[in-house]
Parts: C-alpha cells; structure tokens; sequence
C-alpha cells in the first residue's frame, strides 16, 4: 500500500492493526500503514478521522488496544515516550508547547533533558544556527517571542536529539504564510538529511507540495496512501480532508 | 516612632513564617493544581514530631532533620499517593474537600491521640535583646526572619538556576509539553510535594517556641498562609514571601493602634481588598487555565 516503496525496505515506522482510542470509544480501528525512511509523510484527513491520534499514539502518550507499531523494524508498541525519545522520536505537539516563563535557553536545554546537561548545550549552538531570528532572543523569556519565533524554538527543541522520526501536529497554526513557508522549508531540509517526518497539517495544499507521501484517514482507518504529488493533481483532493470523501457518491 | 518600627520588625518575623507556608501553597498551586487547605495542619504535625522527639532525648538540631524526613514522607508522599493522586483527575473541588477533611481529622486526631495541651519547645535562638537607637529587636525575631529568608531564597534559586528546579518550573507550566520532552512529570510533582513538607517543618521549628505546639495551631496559621498566597499572587513564589510579610506586619500594627481583638481580621480584611482590586494578587499573573 505505501507509496514507492520498495518490498525489502525497512519501513521507519509501521502499523499493523492499531486499535487505540480513549475509554470505551475508539478513534483508530485497525489502521496499518507504512512510511519510508527519509520521506515526509503527510496525514490527512477530515476532523475526528485519527490523525492526531496517530502521533500520540506513535509517541506512547495513547497505549494502543490493539495491533502492532514498529520503528526501523523494532517493536515500540508499549513504549513509553521516554523510551522513544532514546531510541530517536522527537514530538512537536499542536498549539503552543513552550514554557512561556523560562528563557529561549532554557527551555532549549530542557529539550535535551534526556540527553545529560553537557550533551544539551553542546548541541544547542547547532540548533540556533538553524533559526538566527531564535538565536538573537536566546536570552529573552519565550513568551515575548512571535507565534513564528515560538514554532521555531519547538522543533529546535525537538532537534536537539537529533531524532530519526519527528512527528509534528499542525506546525502552521497560528502562523502568517511567510512564516509557514520558511517552517515548511526547513522541514524539507530535514529530511533532505534523513529525517523521516509525519505531519498532520490542515494547511493541505502547501503541505502536499513538500511532502512525499500523503495518508489519508477516516474515521481511523486508511483510505488512501498515496505520492503527495499524485494526489496534489487530484482534481477532488478537497474532498478528501472534507470528508465523505473516497467512495463516489450517489447525487 | 520607635514602637511602629518594634511592631514593623517583630511583624516581619511572624509575617517570614507565614511566608514559609505561603510558599508551600503557591509551589503546590503551580505544580499540581493543588489547593491544600490542610496546610496549617502540615505544620501543627512537624511541631509535635519534634515535641515528641525532643521528649525522647533528641537534641533538636537532629529533631528537626528526622521531622524532615518523616514529614516528606509522610506529608510528601503518602499525602500525594494518598490524596491528590486518586482525586486529581475529578478535579480541584474534590481535593479541596479532601483537604479540609484531611486538616479536621489531623487536628482532632492530634488532639485525641496525643493531647489537647499546648506544648513548648526551646527555641534554636537564645534569649538576647539588642537595642538599636531605641528600638528593641529580640535575636529571636532575628534570627527566624533571617532564617525564613534564607529559605524561600534557596528555594527560589533552585527553582530558578537549577535544571531540576527548571523542570519542576516546566511541569507547572505545561504539563504535556514537559512529558513530550521525556522530563519525569511524578517525579518532579512529588519533589514539589516534597519541598512543601521540609517548609512546612521549617515553619514548624520557627514557630512553635512563640505560639506552642497544640493541635489548632494549623487553623490560624494555615488560614493566614492561605491569604498570604493569595494576596501576594498565588501562582508566584516572590509574592508568598511578600504576603506574609504585609499580613504579618499589617496584623501587629492592628493589634497596637486598633484593637488586639482585630489582629485575626487584618488578614481576612487585606485578603478581600485584594481580591476586589487585584483578584491575581500583588505580584501574580493573570492566567487562563483550560476548562
């Protein structure tokens, strides 16, 4: 089912039959895809069809009921994200997720946390050297940043470990078109260098035209996977994150 | 002149242990949501642990540092895995509930169980009187002022400079975002917990030998720390410092100019002008919390 990819690889991430949800109500009902090392994965998707709950579930916030999730073929299905962030899953959640009253610095170190002090603020040079804007402010409480400097800051934080899996929900909330461009840019670079990356982003257009492949849920299950530029020339893609969308409809 | 500036000062030394209790609220507000209205009780215990102890031959330097540990775990841990824990997804009401449950059982359990007598214990500071241009100061006051002092500065200094104290910052702040980045959320809620027992014992040790040990000491004192919180800001631990130093001083001045029977309403009384004219406190932040 996945998009170009090849039989022998090794999926960075796959699910096989993931049933997960909360209480009695399930919002993944037996989900299984695969996404490829390297790729930038687009999850997309009407509201309520599982898409963020594939993140949380991916990143051990949700302990799935069922089924199987592997990263570069090892079993993570009941990890914890403790145990992820070591073995290379860093999360960027949606909204914001700074601490508003530590320092740009701090919280930078407190993303390497699970790193050791030293390792943290040996990287942290290299992260700044990704977002001047962050850099300048490094002093500067975080929440005197602007909603762009802010997003910045979180997927530095997140890459400060350096992960081979980032998982971002909806970077572009909040942030003015320009801004979403430069975010979006920097995503490609990433995976440019080997980072494999699943976002949701209702932004489906613009986000379309940096991925490489798009997953398309509802009501928790694949409906479609796909290459992002087949899709992207899909003269009914509105459909498919509106929702009611696969199945030819009766008029 | 001269007995406004003795009253200010002696004010400031009781004002410096409600400040110790104050800051225990404040800390477990912004780590866990927390409101512990058995505050006052937290310290009525300490008091009599090293009442007892020090009855059992205890030197109360060695006293002090066993009520400590009996208190983080007793106060600290099982208060949290007892109380707070199983409530905490229902809500702040229900803890608050418990906690007034949890202060009239301690209170009448001491009474019942040990004694319903007032308790003295020697002071760490001996009896000495300076007098300095005509204002009479007594070592005790102080020493408890300085002692306090120190203590709600170590304690905002390891908050502030150190990474665990950040962290712990982390989890007050944002929750989810600090479990996102691998940052142990229990741990750093009970070393809150934690922190409250070892100031509540503090403030135990500074104010047993002027007001006894007994067991309704909690009600007043956890009152007034109460309001202290709140008229400094509650979700900020400079302004615990500064609301039981105004509740201290403001209710030492009311005693001498108004009417020593007023002393108990300064606090209550600041307390509403506060929360008319500044509900966030004096140094607090407005805040939004998600419903």
């Amino acid at each position: 089912m996945a998009a170009n990819m090849n039989p022998q690889d090794t999926p960075a991430i796959e699910f096989e039959d993931v049933v997960a949800g909360y209480k009695d109500f399930m919002i993944l009902n037996n989900l299984s895809f695969k996404v490829r090392p390297g790729s930038i994965t687009l999850l997309i998707g009407p509201n309520g069809a599982g898409k963020s709950t594939v993140l949380k579930t991916l990143f051990g916030l949700l302990k799935p009921r069922g089924g199987r999730i592997t990263l570069g073929g090892v079993d993570i299905t009941a990890a914890d994200p403790k145990t992820l962030l070591a073995r290379g899953i860093a999360f960027v959640p949606q909204g914001r997720n700074l601490f508003g009253q530590l320092t740009v610095m701090q919280n930078l170190e407190l993303g390497g946390i699970t790193l050791g002090m030293k390792t943290a603020r040996e990287r942290i040079p290299e992260v700044l050297d990704l977002f001047p804007r962050v850099r300048e402010r490094s002093n500067s409480q975080a929440s005197a940043l602007s909603g762009g400097e802010q997003k910045q800051l979180e997927i530095g934080r997140a890459l400060l470990l350096r992960p081979k899996v980032l998982l971002i929900d909806e970077p572009s909330i909040g942030l003015s078109p320009l801004v979403v461009q430069d975010v979006f840019k920097l995503l490609r670079k990433l995976a440019a260098g080997g980072t494999t990356i699943l976002m949701v982003e209702q932004n489906v257009k613009s986000a379309l035209k940096i991925s490489d492949d798009a997953i398309a849920l509802e009501s928790g299950r694949l409906v479609l996977h796909k290459p992002a530029s087949e899709l992207l020339a899909d003269p009914h893609i509105e459909r498919l994150f509106l929702g009611g969308a696969i199945e030819t409809r009766a008029a | 002149m001269t007995d406004f500036l003795q009253l200010f000062f002696s004010g400031m030394a009781t004002g410096s242990i409600y400040a110790l209790a104050a800051l225990g609220f404040t800390l477990l507000w912004q780590a866990s949501g927390t409101i512990n209205f058995a505050q006052g009780e937290f310290v009525m215990l300490p008091a009599f642990a090293m009442v007892g102890l020090i009855a059992a031959g205890a030197p109360l330097p060695l006293a002090f540092v066993l009520t400590v540990v009996l208190a983080i775990g007793v106060l600290g841990w099982a208060f949290k895995r007892g109380v707070v824990d199983p409530l905490f997804r229902h809500g702040m009401m229900p803890i608050v509930v418990a906690t007034i449950g949890l202060s009239i059982a301690l209170s009448n359990g001491v009474r019942a169980g040990y004694s319903a007598e007032a308790h003295p214990f020697a002071g760490m500071f001996p009896d000495r009187i300076f007098n300095i241009a005509g204002v009479t100061i007594t070592l005790a006051d102080c020493g408890t002022l300085a002692f306090a002092l120190l203590l709600v500065l170590a304690t905002q200094s390891f908050l502030a400079r150190t990474v665990t104290g950040r962290a712990m910052q982390a989890v007050a702040q944002n929750t989810e975002s600090a479990t996102v980045l691998g940052i142990n959320v229990p741990r750093m809620i009970f070393y809150t917990f934690a922190i409250n027992a070892a100031l509540a014992c503090a403030a135990a040790l500074l104010v047993t030998p002027v007001y006894l040990a007994k067991f309704d000491m909690g009600v007043s004192l956890g009152t007034k720390a109460f309001f202290a919180a709140v008229i400094g800001g509650f979700n900020n631990s400079r302004g615990a410092l500064l609301g039981g130093v105004i509740v201290g001083v403001g209710e030492n001045l009311a005693a001498a100019y108004v009417s020593p029977q007023y002393k108990d309403a300064v606090a209550l009384a600041l307390f509403m002008v506060v929360i008319l004219f500044k509900p966030q406190g004096l140094l607090g932040r407005k805040e939004e919390r998600k419903v």
